[in-house]
C-alpha cells in the first residue's frame, strides 16, 4: 500500500510541474525556429524588442532534421506551444488551407514597397499571385557558390589550368565552366575534390541541390496551366530534364567520398575541411564557411547555362499560430510589424547569417561591403525560384528525393527516374483536384 | 585447439571494446582532432584556434567542461535537464511498474483467475508488438488528454510497456516461493494482505529488484515514443535531445556527444554489472533461467 | 486456497484487485489502440484530423500495393534473416570459447553483457562517427591502417549493412549468454559416456552437443527475431527516416505516420502489423510452453 501511494503522489508530482499557469495578459511571445545561426540572431532581436515592451521573447530553435515533423505534429493540437513559426517557404501553402497560419495580407501588403517580390510572392504568397500572403519574410535566402580564392589565385594552378582549358582560372559563369574547375581540381590521390553540392536523402537536399540544373536546362518541375490546372508529362521529364540529370550526377563524379548523399551540414563540412574545391549552399551557410576559412573562400553566383540563370530559393517567413488566443496573435503581429521596419532590418542583417530582402537595405553599400557574401547575394534575388508551396509539397518532394536519389544510385536511368516522378507527382495532383494535361 | 579459442575470444573482445573505448577518447578532444584527416588516438593538448572559449578555458576533455553548456549545445535547456528528466521517468515508472506486475503476478500465481492462461498469453504477447503499430492511437490518445509533453504521459505510457515484463519476471520469482510460507501465515490467522505484505514481498524481494532493474534500463533507453511525443524541450529525455545533435548546422558536436553518451552510459554499465547473474533472465522474460 | 474461498464477495475483490490494475492498464493501451488503429485506418485523416472523411479501404490497397510497403517488409526481412544468423553463428562460437571456467571468465562475461544493455540510439550515434567515410576510425583504420585502396564508405553505399554491423555488435553477446546456458544445460555424463564410446571431437560436436542445444538456440533465434522485426532506433539514429534502404517496418511507419502525417494510412498499417504480431506471439508462446516444461523436468 505505502509503495501504491508514493507511486501515486509521485505521479500527481510530476503531473503538476508539467502544468502551466493560465495567462491573462501575454507576457511571453514563443517562437518556432531551425536551430541555426540566423535564431540566434532572432532572439537577440526579439530581446531589444522584448525589453521596450516587458514581454520575454523565447525562439526555441529545433534541428532542421526534426523541424517539419513536430510543426506538424505541433500543429495538430488544439493549442500550439509556438506563437509564431518561422516556417520554411514551401510550408505557406499548407499552413493556409490547414488554417494554421492567420492571414497577414495587410502587414506585408503594408511593407510591399520595400520587399523584393520574389522575396514576398516565393516566402509568404498562397496562392501564388493571388495577393493572399500567409507569412512576412524572414530570412531571405539564396543558393549560392563558395570556391577556394586561395586555389583560384595560386599562379601554378592558374598556369595549369590554361595550359588545359585554354582560359583563365576563376570563379565558374556557366555549368560547363563549373565542369573544367570541377575536374581540375579532382585529385584523389592527394584526398582533394572538386565539387560539392547538397544531395542529401532526408528532407529536401537533393531537390534543392538539382533545381537549378533542371531549371537552367529549360525544364521544370511542372507547369502551372491554369487555375488548379498543370502539365507534367513532357515538363518534368523532357529530354532537357534527363540530360540535367545527367550532367548533375556526372559532376559528382569529382566530388568527395559520399558525395551523392551529403546533407546540408555535411555539404559544407567537405569544404570547411579544406579538401575540396567548391561548394554550393545556402547563403545562411556562409557566415560559418568564412569563420572556418578567413580568406581562403571566395563566393560567386550560381551559374548559368547559356543565358538562363535560375537559383533556388531558400528561407522562411514568420506565419502566425491560428491556434493561440487573440491577445498572443496581435502580440505577434506587434512584433513582425516591428521586424519588417527598415531600421530593423538593417540591424537584422549584421547578426551572423542573416539575411533580407528589404531592398533598400540590399541596394545600400553599408550592406553590400559588410561581407564578402553580400553583394552576390543581393545580385541573386533577381534570379530566384522556388520548388512549389502547395499544401501536399511533402508528396511532390518525396518522390523526387527518392527516385533522384535512386538515379545519382544508379538503381535508375535519369530518364526512367523522371518518369517514375512524373508518374507519383500525376497522382499526387490528381488526388488533390487538380486536372492534368 | 585452446589457442584457436583465446585468439577468437581475444579478437572478439578487441572488436567489441574498441567503440567504447574510441568514445571515451573521443569525448576528451577538440572537435577540429575528431574530424582530421588521420586517426588520433591521443588527442592533441594544442589549443585549436576556433575552440569556443564560451564559459571556461580551453583544455583537453573541455566536452567534459561544456556538457551543460546549453549556448554551446544549441538547446533549450543545459544538458542535465534532461538527464534528469530520464531520472524521473525512468524511476517513477519503474516503481509503478514493478509494484504494479509484483501484484498482479502474485493474483496470477496464487489464485485461480478467470482464463488466467489467455491473459498471461497477451500480456506475453505484447512483447512482440513493434511498440510504433500502436503510435497513431497513442498520440491521438494522448493529444485529447493533454499528455504530449508532459513527463507523466511518458511516466504513463512506459509503466505499461514494461508491466508485461514486470509480471513475467515477478511471476518466475513468486512461483519459487513455496506457498507453504503463506499457508502457515494464513492458519496463524494473517490476512491474505498481510501474508503478501510480510511473507511474499520480503522473499520476493531480490526478484523486485532484478526486475526493477530491467525496468529501469528499458525506460531510460527508450527512444521511439519520447521523440514522439515531446514537441517542446521540457519534458524531453535525453535520448531525443542526442539526436537533436545530428541536426546542429554548425556541424555535430561529437566530442560533446561522446561525453554526454558515456555519461548516459554509466549509469546503465553500473546496473549490468549489479544484475549480471539475472541478465538471461531478464531479457528472454523469465523464460531462461541462468 | 484448499480451505476454499471465506467470504465470496471479498476473496474476489482480492483476487482481483491484486490483478485488476495491471490488466486494465495493459488493456487500455492494447486493445484500445486496436480499435482506434481499425477506425483511423478507414479514414484520411491528416495530423490534425480536421476534415477527415471516411475512405473506405483505401488506406489498405496502399498499404498493400504501394512499392514501398513491399520495400520495406523486405528490407526488414533481410535484416533480421542476416543479423540473427551472424549473430547465432558468432555468438554460439563465443560461447564454445567461454564455456569452460578459467581465470578472469566472470570478467569477460560482463564486459561482454555491456553492449547490449546499452541505450541503442546512443550506441549508434557513436557508430555513425567511427563508420563515417571521411574521419570515422573504421574508414581510417582500413584506408591509413591496413594501406586499403578504395574502402567501402559503408553509411553511404550500403547503409543496411552499417545498420546490420551496429546490431550484430550490440546483440551477439545475447546469443552468446543463450547458447552458453544451452552448453551448460548438457549433463556431463553424455560426454563422459561418448569418450568411453571414443567417439571423435566432431561427432561429439555434430551429434551430442548441437541437437542438444537445438531447442535453446531456437528460443534464442525467436526472441532475436521478434527484437529484430522491431527494429527503429538504429536506423533513426544512423540515416534518418528517408532513407528507402533502410525503412525497416517500424521506420517507414514513422515517416508516413508522423513525418508525412498520413494517420490514416499509418493506422492501417499499424493494424496490418498488429495482425501479424497476434499470429507470431501464438506460434512463440507455444513454443516457450514447451521450453518451459522441458526446464521443469531438468
Amino acid at each position: 500500500m505505502r509503495i501504491r501511494v508514493l507511486a501515486v503522489l509521485a505521479c500527481l508530482a510530476a503531473l503538476s510541474t508539467s502544468c502551466s499557469p493560465s495567462e491573462s495578459k501575454p507576457s511571453t511571445l514563443t517562437i518556432w525556429w531551425a536551430a541555426w545561426d540566423p535564431a540566434v540572431g532572432l532572439q537577440k532581436l526579439g530581446d531589444e524588442w522584448g525589453a521596450q515592451k516587458g514581454i520575454k521573447v523565447n525562439v526555441v530553435q529545433i534541428p532542421w532534421t526534426d523541424f517539419q515533423t513536430k510543426w506538424s505534429l505541433e500543429s495538430g493540437k488544439n493549442k500550439t506551444d509556438f506563437d509564431i513559426v518561422v516556417g520554411d517557404s514551401q510550408w505557406v501553402g499548407l499552413g493556409a488551407t490547414k488554417g494554421w497560419y492567420i492571414e497577414l495580407t495587410d502587414l506585408v501588403k503594408k511593407h510591399s514597397s520595400t520587399l523584393h517580390p520574389k522575396a514576398a510572392t516565393y516566402l509568404s504568397e498562397y496562392p501564388t499571385g493571388s495577393g493572399k500572403f500567409y507569412s512576412a519574410p524572414c530570412e531571405t535566402d539564396s543558393m549560392g557558390l563558395a570556391y577556394r580564392k586561395d586555389w583560384f589565385e595560386d599562379p601554378k594552378e592558374k598556369d595549369a589550368f590554361k595550359a588545359k582549358y585554354k582560359r583563365d582560372l576563376k570563379a565558374p559563369e556557366t555549368w560547363e565552366e563549373l565542369r573544367d574547375v570541377a575536374e581540375f581540381f579532382y585529385r584523389p590521390n592527394d584526398n582533394r575534390y572538386g565539387w560539392s553540392v547538397l544531395t542529401g536523402r532526408g528532407y529536401d537536399a537533393l531537390t534543392m541541390g538539382f533545381e537549378e540544373n533542371l531549371w537552367a536546362w529549360g525544364a521544370d518541375w511542372f507547369k502551372v496551366t491554369g487555375d488548379k490546372k498543370v502539365k507534367i508529362k513532357g515538363v518534368v521529364n523532357s529530354k532537357e530534364a534527363a540530360d540535367a540529370v545527367t550532367f548533375f550526377k556526372d559532376l559528382l563524379k569529382f566530388g568527395p567520398k559520399g558525395a551523392a548523399m551529403l546533407d546540408y551540414m555535411q555539404c559544407m563540412e567537405v569544404f570547411n575541411n579544406g579538401t575540396t574545391a567548391m561548394c554550393a549552399n545556402y547563403f545562411a551557410f556562409f557566415p560559418y564557411i568564412h569563420k572556418q576559412m578567413g580568406d581562403k573562400a571566395g563566393f560567386a553566383m550560381i551559374p548559368k547555362k547559356g543565358n538562363t540563370r535560375v537559383i533556388a530559393l531558400g528561407g522562411q517567413g514568420l506565419s502566425v499560430s491560428s491556434k493561440v488566443p487573440k491577445a498572443q496573435q496581435e502580440l505577434a503581429k506587434d512584433f513582425i510589424a516591428w521586424f519588417l521596419q527598415t531600421d530593423t532590418q538593417k540591424k537584422w542583417v549584421k547578426h551572423t547569417g542573416c539575411f533580407t530582402g528589404n531592398v533598400e537595405v540590399l541596394k545600400s553599400e553599408e550592406f553590400r561591403k559588410a561581407d564578402p557574401w553580400n553583394a552576390v547575394f543581393a545580385d541573386s534575388l533577381d534570379h530566384l525560384k522556388d520548388f512549389t508551396n502547395e499544401p501536399f509539397f511533402n508528396d511532390l518532394l518525396q518522390p523526387v528525393q527518392k527516385y533522384l536519389g535512386e538515379a545519382l544510385d544508379g538503381g535508375k536511368t535519369p530518364q526512367a527516374a523522371l518518369d517514375a516522378i512524373a508518374e507519383d507527382f500525376t497522382a499526387v495532383f490528381k488526388k488533390n483536384g487538380w486536372t492534368v494535361e | 585447439m585452446k589457442a584457436v579459442r583465446w585468439v577468437f575470444i581475444a579478437a572478439y573482445l578487441l572488436v567489441a571494446a574498441v567503440p567504447l573505448v574510441w568514445l571515451f577518447v573521443t569525448s576528451i578532444k577538440y572537435d577540429i582532432d575528431v574530424t582530421a584527416e588521420k586517426v588520433k588516438w591521443i588527442p592533441n593538448p594544442a589549443t585549436p584556434k576556433n575552440a569556443p572559449t564560451v564559459t571556461f578555458p580551453p583544455t583537453v576533455g573541455q566536452s567534459w567542461l561544456l556538457l551543460n553548456d546549453k549556448a554551446y549545445a544549441q538547446t533549450e535547456f543545459p544538458l542535465i535537464h534532461y538527464f534528469i528528466n530520464s531520472l524521473i521517468v525512468a524511476f517513477v515508472s519503474t516503481l509503478a511498474s514493478v509494484a504494479l506486475g509484483t501484484s498482479c503476478a502474485y493474483g496470477f500465481s496464487r489464485f485461480k483467475i478467470a482464463g488466467d492462461k489467455d491473459w498471461l498469453f497477451f500480456i506475453l504477447s505484447t512483447r512482440f508488438l513493434p511498440p510504433l503499430a500502436v503510435v497513431v492511437p497513442i498520440l491521438i490518445m494522448y493529444r485529447t488528454l493533454n499528455l504530449t509533453d508532459t513527463m507523466f504521459g511518458l511516466i504513463l505510457l512506459y509503466t505499461v510497456f514494461n508491466l508485461s515484463l514486470a509480471v513475467w519476471l515477478m511471476k518466475g520469482f513468486i512461483d519459487e516461493i513455496p506457498k507453504a510460507y503463506e499457508e502457515a501465515a494464513l492458519v496463524d490467522g494473517y490476512s491474505w494482505m498481510q501474508a503478501f505484505w510480510k511473507i511474499i514481498v520480503p522473499q520476493a524481494a531480490t526478484g523486485m529488484a532484478v526486475t526493477a532493474v530491467f525496468c529501469l534500463i528499458s525506460a531510460w533507453n527508450e527512444f521511439g515514443f519520447a521523440l514522439i511525443l515531446n514537441n517542446s524541450q521540457k519534458a524531453m529525455t535525453a535520448p531525443v535531445i542526442f539526436k537533436y545533435f545530428l541536426g546542429r548546422t554548425t556541424g555535430v558536436p561529437w566530442a560533446l556527444l561522446a561525453a554526454g553518451a558515456l555519461l548516459y552510459a554509466v549509469p546503465i554499465i553500473i546496473f549490468t554489472v549489479i544484475v549480471r547473474k539475472h541478465i538471461l533472465r531478464g531479457m528472454t522474460f523469465g523464460t531462461i533461467k541462468q | 486456497m484448499d480451505q476454499g474461498p471465506r467470504k465470496v464477495p471479498s476473496f474476489f475483490l482480492l483476487k482481483y484487485g491484486f490483478v485488476g490494475p495491471a490488466l486494465v492498464l495493459l488493456v487500455a493501451f492494447n486493445i484500445f489502440p486496436l480499435f482506434s488503429n481499425i477506425y483511423f485506418s478507414f479514414t484520411d485523416a491528416e495530423s490534425d484530423l480536421s476534415g477527415m472523411k471516411g475512405v473506405g479501404g483505401e488506406n489498405y490497397g496502399t498499404v498493400f500495393n504501394k512499392p514501398m510497403y513491399g520495400e520495406a517488409m523486405r528490407t526488414t526481412a533481410v535484416f533480421t534473416v542476416v543479423v540473427v544468423a551472424v549473430e547465432l553463428v558468432l555468438g554460439f562460437c563465443l560461447a564454445l570459447c567461454l564455456r569452460d571456467s578459467f581465470r578472469g571468465r566472470d570478467v569477460v562475461l560482463t564486459a561482454l553483457l555491456i553492449p547490449m544493455m546499452l541505450c541503442p540510439l546512443v550506441v549508434s550515434l557513436f557508430w555513425k562517427l567511427i563508420l563515417n567515410s571521411n574521419f570515422g576510425l573504421f574508414y581510417l583504420t582500413l584506408r591509413d591502417g591496413l594501406g586499403m585502396q578504395d574502402p567501402p564508405a559503408i553509411l553511404e553505399r550500403s547503409p543496411l549493412v552499417a545498420v546490420m554491423i551496429v546490431d550484430i555488435w550490440m546483440w551477439t553477446p545475447f546469443m552468446m549468454l543463450i547458447a552458453l546456458a544451452g552448453l551448460n544445460s548438457i549433463p556431463k555424463y553424455i560426454y563422459e559416456a561418448a569418450e568411453i564410446d571414443r567417439a571423435g571431437r566432431w561427432t561429439v560436436f555434430l551429434r551430442i552437443t548441437l541437437p542438444m542445444c537445438a531447442p535453446i538456440l531456437l528460443l534464442a533465434v525467436l526472441l532475436r527475431t521478434t527484437d529484430a522485426l522491431k527494429q527503429f532506433d538504429l536506423v533513426m539514429a544512423l540515416v534518418g527516416e528517408n532513407l528507402s534502404q533502410t525503412q525497416t517496418l517500424s521506420v517507414l511507419l514513422y515517416q508516413r505516420a508522423i513525418a508525412s502525417q498520413k494517420v490514416g494510412e499509418g493506422a492501417a498499417y499499424g493494424f496490418v502489423i498488429l495482425v501479424a504480431v497476434i499470429a507470431l506471439s501464438t506460434l512463440f508462446t507455444r513454443y516457450i510452453d514447451y521450453i518451459q516444461r522441458k526446464q521443469g523436468k531438468s
